[in-house]
């Protein structure tokens, strides 16, 4: 039984993550006095693109099928770590929180790889620029999480959630505050939104993750994109079930699940109307100013990290 | 009743790290508009702080003093300051000397210091620690900005932001200060906003820039 929630949980971050896009550029075009799309256009993008033929470049190696692949299922595996209903997760008791930040970057790591095999020049410079934002979101991303785990003193992520909901809502410390600021830049900075990467142009000279999946098409380009959405999804997740988890079930009862999942999905609208509130009053930073945005992340973690020393618990 | 009492009393204890976020925020702000709003939102906690200070040790004095620091240092002094950028027509770059990221790092390693100050001081006597030392991070961070910044109006934010941290570090030693002292310190302060202002604008007719390292080379 927990083992079927564990993986309605996975379903819920894998197949909800076109509508969260979705439910996001709705929101946003309306902060633009716009109309919009319907919430369920990504579905139908996808629809559309798997139906389509997969093109390589004729120079292009095994790699660059293969990408795409491992990108998705990277984000399939770290979705597996993330507890949504119950403090819960199907490999919450394989790996720790540093092995889901690398699963993540394996993931980028072989975006950068494809897109480099593509052959293209944008390719090769978005695959750069993407591994210096990497580099650079993965000491706070690190950081951050460990702030957390020493005070929750676990370094699963299941551990650290079921901690969170077991303390007052009024007794959330110093270094929780800290770390969700840390954590919320780092994952702007993951999923490729507003202040460091604008997911909706094609422009040249600003384009990172665009840039890289410029070559892709069809089957491949749907798994990229998909693969995505499920990050953001993912990052938004972490963020609530990290640190507003009241609200989670705490046992398998048909209702405290229904209740459970009122909850994410509420939490889920505000965070996302955060997110679209931020990409419409923001400029995209220059990209000489984005480590300076990940410098003051790096910070706020080291903080935090530092105040899991100081604090009396 | 029991709920409000248990908010006043975190946020005594919470508002420490929102002040440390405000400092992260004026460490890496380009724009003056951006540093007067992080101070008038500083200015918001601090207020937060007395009145739940006013509310815990129930002195009607204490909320005066919060009235008063709301409406000068929340409203008054930013609007006056959002005049003064108005009125001055000069650029709205801090014209920073060192780069977002030193700024970020000296302002973190001065909150490591002050609760290092700190710790062994308020050990001894009943003091909330985590208040004391933002209130010294404050000072130190108020000074730093005064140094690292060019524009004359940093200058003039720094001393502001500088007096929040000894309005701060008076209001959790002593629980409270005499009124007649508090509306002393605040005019003062806005007496010297006044003067500073002048001096701007005599700075800015005779040099036609507000840029402090310039004024090197009137030594004699």
């Amino acid at each position: 039984m927990t083992m079927a929630l564990g993986a309605a949980q996975v379903l819920i971050l894998i197949l909800g993550a076109p509508l969260a896009r979705g439910i996001i550029a709705r929101i946003k075009a309306w902060f633009q006095r716009r109309q919009g799309a319907s919430i369920w256009r990504p579905y139908a993008e996808l629809g559309k693109l798997f139906q389509k033929e997969d093109l390589a470049p004729p120079t292009s190696s095994l790699i660059f099928i293969l990408a795409p692949r491992v990108m998705f299922a990277a984000a399939l595996a770290v979705a597996a770590f993330v507890p949504v209903l119950q403090p819960f997760a199907l490999f919450g008791s394989v790996g720790d929180f540093v092995l889901m930040v690398y699963l993540l970057a394996l993931g980028r790591f072989f975006l950068a790889l494809g897109a480099l095999d593509g052959g293209g020049a944008f390719g090769g410079m978005g695959a750069s620029r993407d591994a210096l934002i990497s580099t650079l979101a993965e000491a706070p991303l690190l950081l951050a999480l460990a702030a957390v785990s020493i005070s929750a003193r676990s370094a699963s992520i299941t551990g650290i959630v079921g901690w969170t909901l077991r303390q007052n809502f009024f007794e959330i410390s110093a270094v929780h505050i800290l770390a969700f600021a840390a954590l919320g830049m780092v994952a702007l900075a993951e999923s490729g939104r507003m202040p460091v990467d604008n997911p909706t142009t094609h422009l040249e000279l600003t384009m990172i993750h665009e840039a890289m999946t410029l070559e892709y098409s069809g089957p491949s380009l749907a798994l990229l994109e998909w693969a995505g959405a499920v990050k953001l999804n993912i990052m938004l997740a972490l963020l609530i079930s990290l640190f507003g988890p009241w609200g989670m079930a705490g046992s398998l009862a048909p209702a405290a699940l229904g209740i459970a999942l009122g909850a994410y999905l509420l939490k889920m609208l505000v965070l996302m109307a955060l997110l679209a509130v931020i990409e419409s009053s923001m400029a995209k930073l220059r990209m000489y100013r984005v480590p300076d945005f990940l410098g003051v992340a790096a910070a706020l973690s080291v903080l935090a990290v530092f105040f899991t020393m100081i604090a009396k618990r | 009743m029991e709920f409000v009492g248990i908010a006043a009393g975190k946020v005594v204890s919470t508002s420490a790290v929102f002040l440390i976020l405000t400092m992260v925020g004026l460490a890496v702000a380009r724009r003056i508009s951006t540093c007067v709003l992080l101070f008038s939102m500083q200015s918001v906690i601090i207020t937060a702080q007395v009145a739940a200070t006013a509310y815990l040790e129930n002195s009607r004095e204490a909320w005066v003093v919060a009235g008063l620091v709301f409406a000068f240092k929340v409203l008054g002094i930013p609007y006056a300051f959002f005049w003064l950028v108005e009125r001055l027509k000069s650029p709205r770059d801090v014209k920073a000397s060192t780069t977002p990221a030193q700024s970020v790092f000296v302002v973190v390693v001065m909150v490591f210091i002050s609760y290092a100050a700190v710790r062994s001081y308020a050990f001894g006597i009943r003091v909330p620690e985590d208040a004391l030392a933002a209130a010294v991070a404050l000072i130190l961070t108020g000074a730093f900005l005064m140094v690292s910044r060019k524009k004359a109006l940093m200058q003039m934010l720094g001393l502001l932001v500088l007096e929040n941290g000894i309005f701060l570090a008076a209001l959790t030693t002593t629980f409270g200060m005499p009124l007649v002292i508090e509306m002393g310190v605040l005019f003062d302060v806005v007496v010297g906003l006044l003067l500073m202002g002048i001096f701007t604008f005599r700075i800015r007719d005779t040099f036609d820039h507000l840029d402090v390292s310039r004024l090197r080379r009137l030594r004699g």
